[in-house]
């Protein structure tokens, strides 16, 4: 069971990056618990520029893009 | 209903000039250039002038460079500004970034200078720039020991380096070249090189029939729609068709959609900067030097554009393509209002508030812009209309000034990251300087003697300067006693 945050305020690649990795998970049949970070504290409680970020187990693996399904699902060790 | 339906005319044939004549040679570059440098220059390569130890003499320019290449929605001005608040450089580049930011980035510019031309895309350009790092600087002044003793984070986010791809430094030159042979305006340019007529009879009567549903008034401001307008307008919409087919999974990899939206958006900008006349015997296809610059230009991206990576030019697409997504509807729905409302509002009340470049007139435009709260760039389109209506220059760079800056999101935005005390205090300089902007530059369009703005400038910052000095000494004086 993997944790996986999304990093965001809201905006469209928010969004985006959401489906991308929700799509990613599925994909990789990787049992993944989804949430939102939109609280602005929060999400520059990890380091990182611009969003949207993705955290997976309280690791930020990227920021500021919006990474490949293949991408993601190495991350999740899938 | 009559009265309806003028209004709705107005929006309408508004929403047309501005696709058909001014969106074009320097929106849709400018969203292209907007894209590469959200996708191709790595955030570091800037921000690492910006970390804690970094001098005020280079952590201040930083601070603009970043706001005006790395920041083009809020999705980077936000975290960058608690950022480099919080981890880097303090308050004052912080505010420095903020202020510069709306209006030095590559959108505001080209747009503000399509619409109302160079010279004041400029004037607002340096003076935002000015001013940016003087609240900065004023800022830093007046909370030094907050930021004293503000939190000691690790500055390790600031600590890395990069610097850009040659490939990325090549593609972002040469779409700055398509952005400039479109839209400037020297005769080399608009030289006509040769003329080709096809045989196309409707071309007169379409004309026709286009000046009736969109009324030319150059008394107005309303300039009407020209075949060549209606021929672009068609080609924008089959981008918007072929592009979200094809770019909306840009990351995955390219399709047959994405060249077709590639091609076509190559082609318009090829057709609007030629000249199309309609004649008697057909419609008259003029190749001006602009055409030709422009297809250099374009040749140009197309040869860098090979040698990015596929990642880097698949996010360079995409973020350009959100940009368009993000923007692009609020600009219509914008322009399309800001139509509507020109037809209620009498140019004799435009007058009588700023139509002159008095104190009075400048502090109403700047309360306008703060109490006004309009979607990115749409600012532009509603300053036009002020000037059509005969507002003066100088009230209008103001405004200009005032709205993009201050708004009640931007507002909540700032207190939630520094606090209540140092927003109201941001705003109130804003409000400020941006009155003062506007009277030098209203004085400057008038003609007034370059010395007099001089002597204007310098009082104006002695006087900043002595009030200052009494704040920090009616602060100090109770540590002491």
């Amino acid at each position: 069971m993997k944790t996986v945050k999304i990093l965001g305020s809201g905006c469209a690649n928010c969004k985006k990056l959401e489906a991308v990795a929700r799509e990613a998970a599925t994909s990789a049949g990787v049992e993944a618990e989804f949430v939102k970070v939109t609280d602005m504290k929060a999400i520059m409680a990890y380091d990182l520029l611009s969003t949207p970020g993705l955290v997976i187990d309280e690791k930020l693996v990227s920021s500021g893009r919006i990474p490949t399904q293949a991408e993601i699902r190495q991350w999740m060790g899938g | 209903m009559d009265t309806f339906l003028h209004l709705m005319n107005g929006g309408a044939g508004n929403l047309a000039t501005y696709l058909a004549a001014h969106v074009l040679l320097c929106l849709l570059p400018a969203f292209f250039i907007a894209g590469g440098m959200a996708a191709l220059i790595p955030k570091a390569s800037i921000t690492r002038w910006l970390g804690r130890t970094a001098h005020y003499r280079v952590s201040y320019p930083a601070a603009a460079a970043a706001g005006s290449l790395l920041a083009v929605c809020s999705c980077t001005i936000v975290p960058l500004f608690a950022g480099i608040y919080k981890k880097g450089a303090g308050l004052g580049p912080a505010i420095t970034f903020l202020f510069f930011a709306p209006a030095g980035n590559v959108l505001a510019l080209a747009y503000t200078g399509s619409i109302l031309g160079a010279e004041f895309a400029f004037a607002r350009f340096l003076l935002c720039l000015l001013f940016g790092i003087g609240i900065g600087m004023l800022m830093a002044m007046l909370f030094w020991r907050d930021d004293a003793t503000h939190d000691q984070q690790t500055d390790a986010l600031f600590a890395e380096q990069a610097s850009i791809g040659r490939g990325a430094t090549g593609v972002l030159l040469s779409l700055v070249a398509v952005l400039i042979a479109g839209t400037l305006k020297v005769s080399l340019l608009t030289a006509t090189v040769g003329a080709v007529t096809l045989p196309l009879p409707w071309a007169e009567a379409w004309q026709a029939t286009l000046f009736q549903w969109v009324p030319f008034n150059v008394a107005r401001g309303e300039e009407g729609v020209s075949v060549q307008g209606s021929l672009l307008i068609l080609l924008l919409l089959l981008i918007g068709l072929s592009a979200w087919k094809g770019l909306e999974n840009i990351v995955e990899g390219a399709n047959r959609w994405t060249w077709i939206a590639l091609g076509l958006t190559a082609a318009t900008l090829l057709i609007a900067a030629m000249r199309l006349t309609p004649r008697v015997d057909g419609l008259e296809f003029a190749v001006t030097g602009r055409a030709l610059a422009v297809g250099l230009a374009l040749w140009a991206v197309l040869h860098h554009a090979r040698r990015l990576d596929a990642d880097a030019w698949r996010a360079w697409l995409w973020e350009s393509w959100r940009f368009v997504k993000q923007i692009f509807a609020l600009l219509v729905v914008g322009v399309f209002v800001v139509g509507v409302i020109r037809q209620l509002i009498q140019p004799e009340w435009i007058q009588n508030l700023a139509g002159r470049n008095t104190l009075l007139a400048n502090a109403v435009a700047v309360g306008f812009g703060v109490f006004m709260y309009f979607p990115t760039l749409v600012e532009v389109p509603v300053a036009r209309m002020f000037l059509d209506l005969g507002m003066h220059r100088g009230p209008l760079l103001a405004y200009l000034m005032a709205d993009p800056e201050l708004s009640l999101q931007s507002i909540l935005m700032v207190a939630a990251v520094i606090g209540r005390p140092k927003t109201f205090t941001y705003v109130g300089l804003v409000a400020v300087f941006s009155t003062v902007a506007g009277l030098l530059y209203g004085a400057w369009v008038d003609g007034v003697n370059p010395v007099w703005i001089a002597i204007g400038l310098a009082a104006f910052l002695g006087s900043l300067a002595a009030l200052l000095a009494w704040t920090l000494g009616r602060r100090a004086a109770p540590a002491h006693a």
